[in-house]
């Protein structure tokens, strides 16, 4: 673990003073840097993300009973997909089309009947678990990337891991390596220019505070450094590439945001390592018909436009998204599903074996589901992060950053 | 100057004239004041709440209008608030948004002048408790003055049962967390199962490995199950089958719910057969609204529940990680005032007189409520929020009646700093002092006594009102090389009154922005 350490000494203000009139501080994506190549991207759709109204076998008597029109992917409308598990009659809720012109592609690899093994169906406990890499609770444990990065060579990476937003999820809690950012085009200390100086002086010591306001005054120092300028010195305007259309209704806006911002920060050669990005509000206990395809349609089209937008880096980019857990195979009565269990992952990027689903599919008759109730887990959550990590990220100590994990085996969607 | 460490704690920071009535009557009195408050005499909240105004700017018709608005909702009753919601479709985005606005309004108001300081922090409490987001449903915003006024505000000293009967029966709540949906059958599980979760017995209470082995739950065969379990859930959403909001809407058998917006049962809705809720058996068929009542007070009397609410109220009023013993005492007292009218005024007075209480203070870091009211409140200016309020405090992650989640804002430093929200924080303390959204009337320099006159003097006078104790480390040191500016520090600040009244502006910021202000 090593970070350059930049301008030691030298006053926020002098730095800033010397960087007036460069308009554009944009490098090649390639420099010299010795910052790990890699990026890996952890989406996590918060709220019960309904993996049986995403992706499903659609002739399955058991589906078609359970649910509701409006709730369920009908046969004549869901995307029907090659290689499915078992060979079955999985189709992709019709919203999803442009994530399906990247499975086509073979860039994207569905996991389904996938999560937690811990059997909880509140959403705390099961996102509180997930982001710290565990199956039981365990006190005062870091996220489980906050591990991982404690046992990496960082090189001399400014901003090793971000979550592009206003909060810090628990995945990236526990070292002080990692930065959340809003919006980068905002992040700078308003008022007297000496303020940084004086800041970085007065927090000194250990403790939360005081490593937070030291990481915070760095990271604004970095982003004022590279951030593109025009020529009146304001951070310019972010233009997507590859013609990447990002969705801005106010619905999806603040997701496209989060990617967006993302994507710049990446760009901005920072040596973004690993990144979250958060996509919330997928609890849908009614109105599920209406509000279901209406997230779905954003979140796909949001999701293609950032893989678009990134296609120079497609070669070292992996994105993993995932839910806290699925929903009920059985509507409620108010056009809504409850909370379940088995859920979907998703693994986008150049390096993904996609085109394909992973994973075993346990069935939806009675006996089939956990607790006669839900869809059951059949691969751990844990076993996708495993793989990612071990084979995009080289990573050696999956025990430390997954505690508890023995062993795994791989789905080999990498 | 343990009084100033008090009021960062019970208040919303250091205030004069409270200061003085801490001292003069001391702790214990001061505490047993604040836990019997009385509306009318709070001349001063009552002053501005009477004459605040807002300049609204809207289209109506295709025509901008232009109106001043008092806050006319504010005690609005059911009716005038229903036939707002009623004419929704021909109003405006703002005229729709008035109650609730509002409300965020008042809120603010009374953080910043209301006499009866911790009823507000304790209101602040429950609001996060039972937290609801207007945003779920078009009636919220519109009914969320009797929800603030009928529910919260007028338990939150009271008695837990009758809050959370209150809190299960509230329109905002129906609609928040979809029971106003629930219909037998499959019910709709939401309310019941953050009501086990989060309202009540906590998740540390929750044994989803037992799933339906209900007797194997420890202490179940004897009638005092210590946790719930997911078949408890399910059984619990059936109990409240049929609690909607008389919101005219088809009842799906041919007919209508009645038009008022008021809570209403409806026996059409209700799963009516048997069920058994932690080990209790109900029987099938009983009276109206009974399976939901008897389900609330199984939860509200619950050992549990007792310790769940007790460790949350320590975090919130000592510290992140409370003291077991203390959270086990207040716990027992909780069970032992089950049925008194001011069990939880009880609670909480016992909290504030525990040892651990005092030993805590200056450890907890602020959230946004309490760095920028502090912030306002120990400057001393005149300051009237408007909207703009709003999107500080939501950027800056504190959501008035609109955070998403039924877990309400967190209460630990961990999520309170990260790199976005400790630069929102510092530059926040910009925003206000140099007042770019109008709200602030204050004038630094007047507001210092003549014989403060030194570069030392002045940062003095600042530290003392807005820390109210010395300050730590370097922080004086520090505050004072930047007002003198090369000068001499013992000497009246040199340079032009624009240069020295810039730099004490930007020094009183500075202050604000040091790590001994982030503490209360």
């Amino acid at each position: 673990m090593q970070r350059r350490e930049f301008i030691i000494g030298c006053s926020a203000g002098v730095a800033l003073t010397a960087m007036n009139g460069v308009q554009s501080f944009a490098f090649a994506p390639e420099n010299n840097s010795n910052a790990p190549k890699e990026i890996v991207i952890f989406l996590f759709l918060r709220g019960g993300f309904d993996a049986l109204h995403f992706l499903a076998p659609v002739s399955d008597k058991n589906y078609q009973d359970a649910r509701p029109k409006g709730l369920r992917i009908e046969e004549n409308e869901g995307l029907a997909l090659k290689n499915t598990l078992g060979g079955l009659d999985f189709k992709l809720h019709p919203k999803a089309a442009p994530l399906k012109e990247i499975y086509d592609s073979g860039k994207l690899a569905f996991i389904h009947a996938c999560g937690l093994t811990n059997g909880t169906r509140s959403h705390f406990d099961a996102m509180d678990l997930i982001e710290r890499g565990l199956v039981e609770k365990q006190g005062g444990a870091e996220g489980w990337m906050a591990r991982y990065l404690q046992q990496t060579n960082l090189g001399d990476a400014m901003i090793p891991a971000v979550a592009s937003g206003w909060e810090m999820p628990l995945s990236l809690v526990g070292n002080n390596l990692s930065a959340s950012i809003g919006n980068v085009a905002e992040f700078d200390l308003k008022g007297d220019k000496r303020f940084a100086g004086i800041l970085k002086h007065l927090y000194q010591g250990e403790g939360l505070l005081n490593k937070t306001a030291q990481q915070t005054l760095e990271t604004i120092q970095y982003i004022q450094q590279q951030i593109p300028r025009k020529a009146n010195n304001k951070p310019a305007d972010y233009h997507a590439e590859h013609g990447a259309d990002y969705p801005m209704e106010w619905q999806i806006k603040g997701f496209s945001e989060s990617l967006m911002n993302l994507a710049r920060l990446i760009k901005m050669d920072l040596g973004v390592h690993l990144a979250t990005v958060d996509f919330g509000g997928w609890d849908m206990h009614d109105n599920q018909n209406y509000l279901f395809p209406q997230k779905l349609d954003a979140l796909s089209r949001a999701l293609a436009a950032f893989y678009n937008d990134m296609s120079t880096y497609h070669p070292r980019l992996t994105i993993v998204a995932m839910s806290e857990f699925g929903r009920r195979l059985k509507a409620n009565k108010s056009m809504g599903t409850d909370h379940g269990y088995g859920g979907v992952a998703m693994v986008m990027g150049g390096k993904v074996k996609g085109g394909k689903m992973y994973g075993q599919w346990p069935g939806l008759a009675n006996e089939e589901l956990d607790n006669r109730v839900d869809l059951k887990v059949t691969t751990d959550y844990r076993y996708i992060l495993a793989e990612l990590l071990e084979k995009r990220l080289a990573s050696t100590s999956l025990a430390t950053i997954l505690p508890g994990l023995e062993k795994y085996e791989a789905l080999n969607f990498l | 100057m343990l009084e100033a460490l008090l009021l960062q704690r019970i208040a919303y920071g250091i205030k004069p004239n409270e200061l003085a009535r801490l001292k003069e009557i001391g702790f214990e009195a001061y505490i047993d004041e604040q836990l019997s408050p009385v509306d009318a005499e709070d001349a001063e909240l009552l002053k501005v709440l009477k004459s605040y105004k807002v300049e609204a700017e809207f289209k109506k018709n295709g025509r901008q209008v232009k109106e001043t608005w008092g806050l006319d909702y504010l005690n609005a009753d059911n009716k005038k608030l229903w036939t707002l919601y009623q004419n929704r479709k021909e109003l405006s985005h703002q005229e729709k948004n008035r109650p609730s606005g509002e409300v965020v309004i008042a809120t603010w108001l009374r953080a910043l002048y209301s006499k009866w300081q911790l009823r507000e922090i304790i209101v602040d409490f429950w609001n996060n408790h039972f937290n609801i987001s207007i945003d779920a449903h078009d009636a919220m915003p519109i009914l969320l003055p009797i929800h603030d006024r009928e529910v919260i505000r007028k338990h939150a000293l009271g008695n837990f049962k009758d809050f959370l009967i209150a809190v299960a029966k509230s329109p905002c709540m129906l609609y928040y967390l979809d029971n106003a949906l629930s219909k037998a059958s499959p019910a709709n599980e939401n309310y019941a199962r953050e009501l086990f979760e989060l309202h009540t017995l906590g998740a540390k209470h929750y044994f989803n490995h037992l799933y339906n082995r209900w007797r194997e739950v420890p202490g179940a065969l004897e009638g005092k199950p210590e946790g719930y379990i997911d078949e408890d859930v399910y059984e619990a959403a059936r109990a409240f089958t049929g609690w909607t909001v008389a919101d005219g809407r088809h009842d799906e058998k041919g007919g209508h719910l009645p038009d008022t917006g008021e809570f209403y049962y409806f026996e059409g809705w209700h799963d009516n057969y048997q069920k058994r809720v932690l080990g209790v058996e109900f029987n099938s068929n009983q009276a109206p609204m009974e399976d939901g009542l008897k389900v609330l007070e199984l939860v509200a009397y619950h050992p549990a529940t007792a310790y769940h609410i007790c460790y949350k109220l320590c975090r919130r009023l000592v510290e992140d990680e409370p003291n077991e013993g203390l959270v086990k005492q207040a716990a027992a007292l909780w069970l032992a005032q089950k049925e008194a009218p001011d069990q939880i005024k009880q609670v909480i007075r016992f909290i504030l007189t525990h040892k651990a209480f005092k030993a805590s203070l200056g450890t907890k870091v602020k959230r946004p409520p309490e760095l920028i009211f502090s912030y306002l409140r120990s400057l001393g200016g005149n300051f009237m929020p408007n909207q703009h309020l709003f999107w500080m405090f939501a950027i800056s992650g504190y959501r008035y009646f609109a955070w998403p989640t039924p877990t309400g804002h967190p209460d630990t430093a961990e999520y309170w700093l990260n790199s976005s929200m400790l630069l929102m924080r510092w530059n926040m303390m910009q925003t206000l002092l140099e007042d770019w959204h109008k709200m602030m009337d204050i004038d630094l320099i007047a507001l210092q006594p003549k014989a403060v006159r030194t570069c030392n003097e002045i940062v003095d006078f600042w530290i003392e009102r807005l820390l109210g104790q010395a300050a730590k480390g370097e922080t004086r040191l520090r505050l004072v090389n930047f007002l003198a500016a090369g000068g001499v520090e013992d000497d009246i600040p040199y340079g032009e009154e624009r240069e020295v009244k810039y730099r004490i502006y930007q020094m009183v910021t500075l202050l604000a922005m040091t790590p001994d202000f982030q503490y209360r």
